[in-house]
Order: structure tokens, then C-alpha cells, then sequence
């Protein structure tokens, strides 16, 4: 049985992931995509609905 | 796998191999696991599918994932083909059952990851990642996270297909502290090239010291042709859920739905009939369910990029109405004559 810092630890480890995830998962989607594609597309063209 | 040529050297009794033959007899069990993977790859039945997707011709005909109300309006960009690049903008307004809403989505996938996002106005996000190991591993990820308290969640999942039988796990909130959270085994298995039986075995444990564990039966029977496919999915405490799916031509598909609760608190049944025609430039289905609703979704295609939708629904029972309308903008990098290659079946209507 972990001892209660440790427990303290994960418990706050778990909730910093949580944040970074929340802010960061679309973040992290469109970089991966906007460098990953073929061709690449122009950055004004992703983030407005209309162009 | 890779044991496997040690059995075909050890089946014949050549004495040329004394050392493998009287390795594999002195292991009994070994023998006769590889006796057993070599007969059952012999029947050579096919893969059953997930449990997941035991009702997915039903879920795709049937309107239950494609009926909206009120306005709508999604804009689909392909940023790119391949590896497949997507950012949606979706708006809702006046829907009777949701507030007004906008949501913004991205996805990409390669070969073997895909990655899903999306956003609403409240900040709430929803991710997906899959990552596929080999043909048969996929390992998923899904989590849903919220500024409130107690509304994000996170599964966690793996899929094993084997040649003839499916393997799945999922852990759904897992506590790595005390444990406590939903798990989730399944094993469907082919019988015969038609029949497909299977288990699934739900484990709740809320806090650390309760658990609690419940068994569900799955079959499944599908035809040679693959043309029609029936399910059934029993829990022993009282809930039944059966289902049928037939292709009868190239463009109909009809599906009915039969679900059971016999609980000793609650007593419900509800049969759901639908149908599904793919038109030339058009997909429309339709509803019946035994609760009196009759609803029906059209949408219609005007132009590779531009589709519009309209739906609708009466409840009899209950004398109550909605109707929705929606429009689909597409764009793409693609030039419309490449899209229009890639649309549907040919024009023959």
C-alpha cells in the first residue's frame, strides 16, 4: 500500500495531466496534422469556417 | 506464432529430429495446444467482429444516430487526403431537447493512428486516440474532460481480433490508487461460418471494498452471402436485445429492433423498425417504433460539396412534432471532378 504522500503525488499528477490534456489534446491535433500533411495547408484556411 | 514450425517438424515421426520429438512429448500440453491451433485453423472460420460492432449494420440503417431538430449547419474542411487531415465547425440552434451550440472538431489519421478532437462553447473536450499495433491490436483511447466536477471520464481499451474469435478490455475510470472503476471483458468466437457465440462480463466496483460483477450472452447469426444478420444480446437479470438487419438490394437496407427489459422495478418493451434507401445523390430513412413515433431523415446531395438535410418526426402517442433542417458544406483541396469519382454508386436512377 503506497504510503499518503505518495498517494498525494499521483493524485496531483493525475489532475495536472488532466488539465494539460484539456487545453492541450485539439492544440496537439492540429500541429500533428498541419505539419503531418500532404501538401500543407495555409493557416488562415484552418482556423476560419469560411475561406 | 512462432512456435508453430516447431509442431509441423515434431507431427511427422522422423526420426531424423529425436531431440524435438521427445521435447514435444515430454510437454503433453504443448502438444496438444498445437494439435488443437492446427485443427481449428483447418475449419478456417471467419473473424466474428467486435462486440462493439455487433449491431452496426442496424445502428447505420436505423435513424436513432442521424435524427436532429431544429437548425443546423456543419462545415467540413479536408485539409488534406492523405494521411487524412479534418477540422469541422458544427452550429445547432432551436432544437427542443438541446440549447443552441457550436462545436469545433479535428481529426487526423494515418496508416495505424487516428486522433480525434472536438470542442464546444462551454470548453467541454472530447478526444479519441487509436493506435493500431499490428492488424489484429488497437489499442483506444477515449476521455471526456470538463471544468465541472465529476463529469470527466476515461476509457481505456484494447481490441485483439484472432482468426476466429474477437478479444476486448476495457477499463472506464480507473482509479490507480485503490482500483475502483468499471472493467469491461468480452470474447465473441465463431462456431460455425454462420454462428457466432460470445460473453461479456461488466465488473463494477465503486468504492474499493464493493464489486460487483454481471455476465451478458451475445449470438450472432450471419447469413453465407452476408446479406442478412441477426443478433441477440441477453443479460440473465431481465434485459433482451435482438436485432435483424437485411440488404435487399444494392440500395435498400431494413433493420428491425427488439428491446426487452423485465426487470422486477420496470416492465418496457420497444420493437423499432427502419429502413434506409441510398439514392443516387440522395440517402433517406425512415422510421416506425412501437412507442408511435414516425420519423424520417433525408439528405440530399445538390452538389459533391454541398448536401442539405431534412428531417422529421411525429409522435402519435404523445401528439407532439419536430422538424429539422440542416445544411453540410464540404471543402476540399481536391478539384470536384476527383471528388465525384469517389461518390457513391453510379448513376442509374
Amino acid at each position: 500500500m503506497p504510503s499518503e504522500e505518495t498517494k498525494e503525488r499521483i493524485i496531483k499528477t493525475i489532475e495536472l495531466g488532466r488539465t494539460v490534456l484539456h487545453y492541450g489534446w485539439i492544440p496537439f491535433i492540429i500541429y500533428i496534422g498541419y505539419t503531418r500533411s500532404n501538401p500543407q495547408p495555409s493557416l488562415v484556411k484552418l482556423i476560419t469556417p469560411l475561406a | 506464432m512462432a512456435s508453430a514450425p516447431v509442431s509441423v517438424e515434431a507431427d511427422p515421426p522422423s526420426i531424423s529430429s529425436p531431440s524435438l520429438h521427445s521435447a514435444s512429448s515430454s510437454f503433453p500440453l504443448a502438444n496438444w495446444y498445437h494439435r488443437f491451433s492446427s485443427w481449428r485453423k483447418t475449419l478456417d472460420l471467419p473473424n466474428p467482429g467486435t462486440v462493439e460492432n455487433l449491431q452496426k449494420e442496424v445502428k447505420l440503417t436505423s435513424l436513432n444516430n442521424y435524427f436532429f431538430d431544429g437548425g443546423r449547419a456543419d462545415i467540413n474542411k479536408t485539409l488534406s487526403a492523405s494521411p487524412l487531415f479534418q477540422v469541422t465547425h458544427s452550429f445547432a440552434l432551436g432544437s427542443q431537447s438541446a440549447p443552441p451550440s457550436y462545436n469545433f472538431g479535428a481529426v487526423f489519421g494515418s496508416n495505424n493512428v487516428f486522433l480525434q478532437g472536438s470542442i464546444d462553447h462551454e470548453g467541454n473536450v472530447n478526444g479519441r486516440f487509436n493506435q493500431g499495433w499490428s492488424a489484429s491490436n488497437v489499442s483506444k483511447i477515449q476521455a471526456q474532460l470538463s471544468e465541472q466536477k465529476g463529469h470527466s471520464m476515461v476509457q481505456l481499451e484494447h481490441d485483439y481480433m484472432g482468426q476466429d474469435y474477437s478479444l476486448n478490455v476495457k477499463a472506464m475510470n480507473p482509479s490507480p490508487l485503490d482500483l475502483t472503476g468499471i472493467y469491461i471483458g468480452s470474447y465473441l468466437q465463431s462456431l460455425t461460418k454462420n454462428i457466432a457465440l460470445g460473453v461479456e462480463t461488466v465488473l463494477q466496483k465503486p468504492t474499493p471494498d464493493v464489486s460487483e460483477s454481471t455476465t451478458s450472452y451475445i449470438a450472432k447469426f450471419t447469413s453465407s452471402d452476408k446479406n442478412w444478420i441477426a443478433t441477440a444480446h441477453v443479460q440473465p437479470s431481465g434485459i433482451f436485445q435482438t436485432t435483424y438487419w437485411q440488404k435487399l438490394s444494392e440500395k435498400l437496407e431494413v433493420a428491425a429492433d427488439l428491446q426487452m427489459v423485465a426487470l422486477p422495478q420496470r416492465r418496457d418493451a420497444i420493437a423499432t423498425l427502419s429502413a434506409k434507401w441510398d439514392l443516387r445523390m440522395s440517402t433517406f430513412r425512415a422510421q416506425l417504433d412501437s412507442k408511435g413515433k414516425i420519423s424520417a431523415v433525408l439528405e440530399s446531395r445538390f452538389a459533391p460539396t454541398f448536401a442539405f438535410l431534412v428531417s422529421g418526426e411525429i409522435d402519435h402517442f404523445q401528439n407532439a412534432a419536430k422538424v429539422g433542417v440542416g445544411v453540410m458544406v464540404e471543402s476540399s483541396p481536391l478539384t470536384p471532378e476527383e471528388m465525384g469519382l469517389t461518390q457513391g454508386p453510379p448513376p442509374q436512377l
